[in-house]
């Protein structure tokens, strides 16, 4: 009786897990199946191709660079207040995690837009940010650097604040303590803040199209040369999405190999 | 010549209300005492800073470092902090930890390396220059926070409970190094401890915080002779017992117990007599001793060849007895006993 018992609630359980699992795995083994990897190398090489990784590697690098330098002085005074401020602004940062793409990209346009809130501020001078590589990067950042403020926060919450006691008492202003101390003991935690942060802007498509539109070699990222080259060439967009596929693949291992165990 | 440390702490945090006079002469170290949650460590934290003095005022070698409504930050005062937890920077190597706060405060590179080294090699670890904190002992943990605290020669060290964290043969050692240190450091120490060894082995003065008060400051002597709370006659191993006096020998605690001395003081009294000055037997004693009353065995406790026997009944007291009396009388928690102390060895002195 008790093992038909088991037997039943292990099937009660365990068909809808498996069910979860092949929902998950199924199109990448599809992926990977379909994937001619031979012509790889070829495809890559293709004048669409070529460009638009180009692109994504100079875009997504360059968000990079943002969120280390903007959003870890950010992360820095989000991780010291108890002010009451300080749970709006962490809420704040978690919309974009949230928020659909598309409605970012139209967020971005009424913000960086020739009649938005800051781009009409900037047309008469001849600078317009849509529909330009800029745009693209300002894109990715909005979707990207909330992964990396929340990550590093995260990290720098755990250091023992007696710590930064020490370390004043020794003279340290907080620019020295964070730049020789804590930093140094957070940097597993800026490791992983800054590979999310770049995985993600390496997907992003809704908000760029919708921002940066699809120009090719401006801002045509991988993602968009995919979805163009879906009706073109099915073949070389499946060689694209497999690098990418690869690419996410290895900035999981290096996260979980190193820093999340 | 530098000036010394003249303090008032004074603030309230959580449940503590906090108001405490410190005073100390350059070179001198002043052991903190008092129980737990009583105000040691907050009175610390608040010389260096890092907790607001609210009220409160704080003179260090002539300069004003806190007055109400002007207190400098920690990074602007000159203090050194050690805690129970060495606390050094576990990404530096030893020498850099210790070369930290001369760096801070703008010594070149290579001049705070040079300080740095000297600095460890005081403290005896010249050849742990490279080694990384996990890599060091707790003994030597704990000596390489010293050197950092005093690298950049501070004009006040605040060591709290800078030995609690070691076992006990590492504490001996790291001890007499403290000693041996401190015998050097012309600033002001203040010591927090709760080990009474270290208050009387490295503080030239004494002061004990009880519920955020002094409840007594005075010489280590002072205190052995005459402590002024059952706290301190705890630290100093003394039976205490607030009482009131009068001129014809007899002292009457404050739970009616009368008793009897032969250098009465009048008034409100502290009595204090040694535990070695009680004696134990299983039957009512007969002869001198004025002093003697029936209890009850609590507890018993060695110290190498004495024992401490701890009793209750109409007065609580501790006993000091040698191994041979236990085995003697056969005492053992719960057995009644009486206990006679000679009115020669009780003594009275002003409350």
């Amino acid at each position: 009786m008790r093992y038909a018992a088991g037997l039943r609630s292990r099937l009660t359980l365990g068909i809808p897990a498996g069910l979860a699992l092949l929902l998950l795995v199924v199109p990448l083994v599809a992926l990977l199946t379909r994937a001619d990897w031979a012509r790889v190398p070829a495809d890559l090489a293709t004048p669409t191709v070529l460009p638009a990784l180009r692109l994504s590697l100079l875009t997504t690098s360059t968000t990079a660079v943002l969120c280390l330098l903007l959003g870890t002085p950010l992360a820095w005074f989000l991780a010291r207040s108890d002010h009451a401020a300080t749970r709006w602004v962490r809420a704040l940062l978690t919309v974009p995690l949230v928020l659909p793409p598309v409605v970012g990209g139209v967020a971005l346009l009424m913000a960086w837009g020739r009649l938005g809130l800051i781009g009409q501020h900037l047309s008469p001078f001849g600078v317009q940010i849509t529909f330009t590589t800029v745009a693209v990067v300002l894109a990715e950042t909005f979707v990207a650097m909330p992964f990396y403020v929340l990550a590093v926060e995260g990290a720098m919450r755990g250091l023992d604040p007696r710590l930064e006691s020490v370390a004043r008492t020794l003279g340290a202003s907080d620019l020295r303590y964070l730049r020789t101390v804590a930093l140094p003991l957070v940097l597993p935690g800026v490791a992983s803040g800054l590979a999310l942060a770049w995985a993600r802007a390496l997907g992003e498509f809704g908000a760029t199209l919708t921002f940066a539109g699809s120009y090719p070699g401006r801002t045509q990222t991988a993602p968009l040369a995919v979805y163009a080259l879906l009706e073109q060439d099915p073949a070389v967009a499946i060689s694209v999405s497999i690098v990418l596929l690869v690419v996410s693949v290895l900035v999981l291992a290096l996260l979980r190999g190193r820093w999340l165990r | 010549m530098r000036g010394g440390l003249a303090a008032h702490v004074r603030l309230t945090r959580g449940s503590l209300d906090l108001d405490v006079e410190l005073a100390a002469e350059p070179g001198e170290v002043v052991g903190v005492l008092g129980p737990n949650g009583g105000g040691k460590t907050t009175t610390v934290l608040a010389l260096a800073g890092v907790v607001p003095n609210a009220a409160g005022r704080l003179r260090v070698g002539g300069e004003s470092w806190d007055e109400p409504g002007t207190a400098r930050p920690p990074e602007q005062r000159h203090v050194g902090l050690m805690l129970a937890d060495p606390l050094l920077f576990p990404n530096l190597r030893a020498l850099d930890n210790v070369a930290f706060g001369l760096r801070s405060r703008g010594v070149g590179r290579a001049a705070a390396r040079e300080r740095a080294l000297a600095e460890l090699a005081r403290v005896g670890l010249g050849d742990q220059a490279d080694a990384r904190p996990r890599e060091l002992s707790s003994g030597q943990a704990a000596r390489v926070a010293l050197a950092r605290a005093l690298a950049p020669d501070p004009a006040l060290l605040l060591l709290d409970e800078p030995l609690s964290a070691l076992d006990p043969d590492t504490r001996a050692r790291t001890r007499s190094d403290l000693a041996h240190r401190l015998a050097d450091y012309d600033g002001t120490t203040v010591l927090v401890t709760h080990d009474p060894l270290d208050a009387l082995t490295l503080a030239d003065r004494l002061v004990f915080i009880e519920a955020g008060r002094v409840t007594q400051a005075g010489t280590p002597g002072e205190v052995l002779r005459e402590p002024r709370s059952p706290y301190a006659a705890t630290v100093v191993g003394l039976n205490l017992y607030a009482a009131e006096g009068d001129t014809r020998g007899h002292a009457t605690t404050d739970t009616g117990t009368v008793l009897v001395t032969t250098n009465p003081t009048a008034g409100p009294v502290w009595v204090a007599f040694s535990p070695s000055a009680v004696s134990l037997h299983r039957r009512p004693p007969e002869g001198s001793p004025r002093n003697s009353w029936e209890l009850r065995i609590t507890d018993i406790t060695l110290h190498g060849q004495s024992a401490r026997v701890g009793l209750a009944g109409p007065i609580r007291l501790t006993a000091e007895v040698t191994l041979e009396s236990i085995a003697a009388l056969g005492l053992r928690v719960g057995l009644p006993v009486w206990a006679a102390v000679k009115a020669t060895e009780v003594r009275t002195y002003p409350r």
